[in-house]
């Protein structure tokens, strides 16, 4: 048997310890690629910056720890620049797995590093079921859907709830979304109806559908997989594990391309002579 | 009777929905209000609903033994585990840091579906190595974009051509995005008429 064809039938567990030391290799010995800045993503941080102080950012948790590894840096980065702006952050969430990612990124950025104060600066209503019937209702009356906060305290007794009612008071509202619901039900339901400030942040593998959006103008932004993560964490200049994981993925990615390149190489020649 | 009674709920319903919508008077809003809150009901008991049902499938896998049935008392396990550490107390301290809810959930189930979903890439890789083939013009072309996009995704793709991002950005706004708008506004209007179907009663398959 020739090396060649050796290779064409090259055992899936080799490529599968491949995989796992192009990722994990970085991750112990950093090579530190430069972050490049995109578009989508810068749009969504210069939205932010336009915002004046107190007004209110809506931020909706739309993932499970599935999806955290790209998108909890993104949480933590937009936070951040919302909290050193001294805006009022209002989290929900439409999967019910996300809350405790929520809950963990407010007690990270609100209250450990700017030391904010709960009810007042901040809320968590937690998990809001009914995805776009949800949505709807809450542009109408927020006093509708979020009654009770994670804490099971009245949404009458969060002071920094008492001047926002609905999406009027709503200056900018981001979901942080990996699936269904998500971003499309904020566009199609929230947005549609609402109009105001939306913007994404999506996995990578998410990312390309909303980009049809960005030119409708129906999103401000977009922050696609750990990279957009990793170019928020070099905007608000805290790096994190975005910015860690870039390395990683480099690697991953020029791993897979090789194996594309390799693979096609072997057809070809198969081809020939046949 | 037990067949006209739920189409002639789901007409009447279906069209109002639709009437409403060009209808922005307060009663005929109210009204509309008023269902919406009663789905909103719905599907709160619906969680509820299925928790009950997983337990109950995964009990009788258990108990008739059947294939892998090993796997059923761990989900029953940690679903039960994870319910009492929701509600001890019944108060909401679950969230709070440290709590026994939040430890396993961060220690546990976190890492237990990251590593799930990462799982993809290994996949990925090697289903790329098998089935990426330029067979065609047309193959090779969706390949050599594929190749493009993940170097304008990564930042070593600027370090070896700062043309990259840029490039993939052109082919997110404009090829792809072009494909993605085709995709939406046909699945749209197999949806539209979907809802259509089931309104005036010609799709009955959800009945059976």
């Amino acid at each position: 048997m020739s090396v060649l064809t050796k290779i064409s039938n090259l055992d899936r567990r080799i490529i599968f310890l491949a995989v796992a030391l192009a990722v994990t290799i970085p991750l112990l010995l950093p090579i530190g690629f430069p972050v490049d800045m995109s578009e989508p993503v810068q749009k969504v941080y210069d939205l932010i910056e336009t915002l004046q102080p107190g007004s209110v950012v809506l931020m909706s948790i739309d993932y499970d720890p599935s999806g955290a590894p790209e998108l909890y840096p993104a949480t933590l980065s937009v936070m951040r620049q919302c909290f050193a702006r001294n805006l009022r952050v209002f989290v929900i969430g439409m999967w019910a797995t996300g809350v405790p990612l929520g809950q963990r990124a407010l007690n990270t950025v609100a209250v450990d590093e700017y030391h904010k104060e709960y009810g007042k600066d901040f809320v968590n209503f937690g998990f809001r079921p009914g995805g776009a019937v949800m949505l709807v209702n809450l542009g109408r009356n927020i006093y509708d859907v979020c009654r009770q906060d994670v804490y099971g305290t009245p949404v009458e007794d969060l002071p920094m709830m008492k001047d926002v009612r609905s999406s009027k008071d709503i200056a900018f509202a981001i979901t942080f979304s990996m699936g269904d619901p998500g971003s499309d039900q904020w566009i199609w339901y929230y947005h549609a109806r609402y109009r105001g400030n939306l913007a994404t942040a999506q996995t990578a593998i998410g990312a390309p559908k909303y980009y049809q959006y960005l030119q409708t103008g129906q999103l401000v932004g977009l922050i696609g997989g750990m990279k957009g993560a990793a170019e928020y964490e070099r905007l608000v200049n805290v790096p994190g594990l975005a910015t860690v994981g870039m390395d990683s993925q480099s690697i991953a990615h020029m791993l897979i391309i090789g194996f594309i390149v390799l693979g096609n190489l072997l057809y070809w020649r198969e081809k020939r002579n046949k | 009777m037990k067949r006209q009674l739920p189409l002639a709920i789901i007409f009447a319903m279906g069209v109002f929905t639709i009437v409403t919508n060009f209808i922005p008077a307060k009663p005929v809003a109210d009204v509309n209000q008023m269902f919406r809150n009663w789905y909103l009901g719905i599907i709160t008991f619906f969680t509820f609903l299925g928790t009950i049902n997983l337990a109950k499938v995964n009990v009788e896998r258990t108990r008739d033994r059947s294939r892998d049935w090993q796997y059923s008392i761990i989900l029953l396990v940690a679903l039960a585990t994870q319910l009492f550490l929701g509600f001890y107390k019944w108060s909401p301290d679950a969230l709070r840091e440290g709590s026994p809810f939040m430890y396993v959930y961060f220690n546990l189930q976190f890492p237990l579906e990251a590593t799930m979903y990462s799982l993809l890439a290994f996949f990925m890789t090697s289903a790329s190595f098998r089935a990426f083939r330029a067979r065609n013009k047309e193959a090779l072309l969706l390949l050599l974009a594929a190749v493009v996009v993940m170097l304008g995704r990564v930042p070593i793709g600027s370090s070896i051509w700062d043309g990259f991002p840029k490039v993939t950005e052109w082919i997110m706004s404009y090829p792809n995005a072009a494909a993605k708008r085709g995709i939406m506004i046909g699945i749209d209007l197999g949806l539209i008429s979907m809802a259509l179907r089931m309104i005036l009663g010609i799709e009955r398959s959800y009945m059976q």
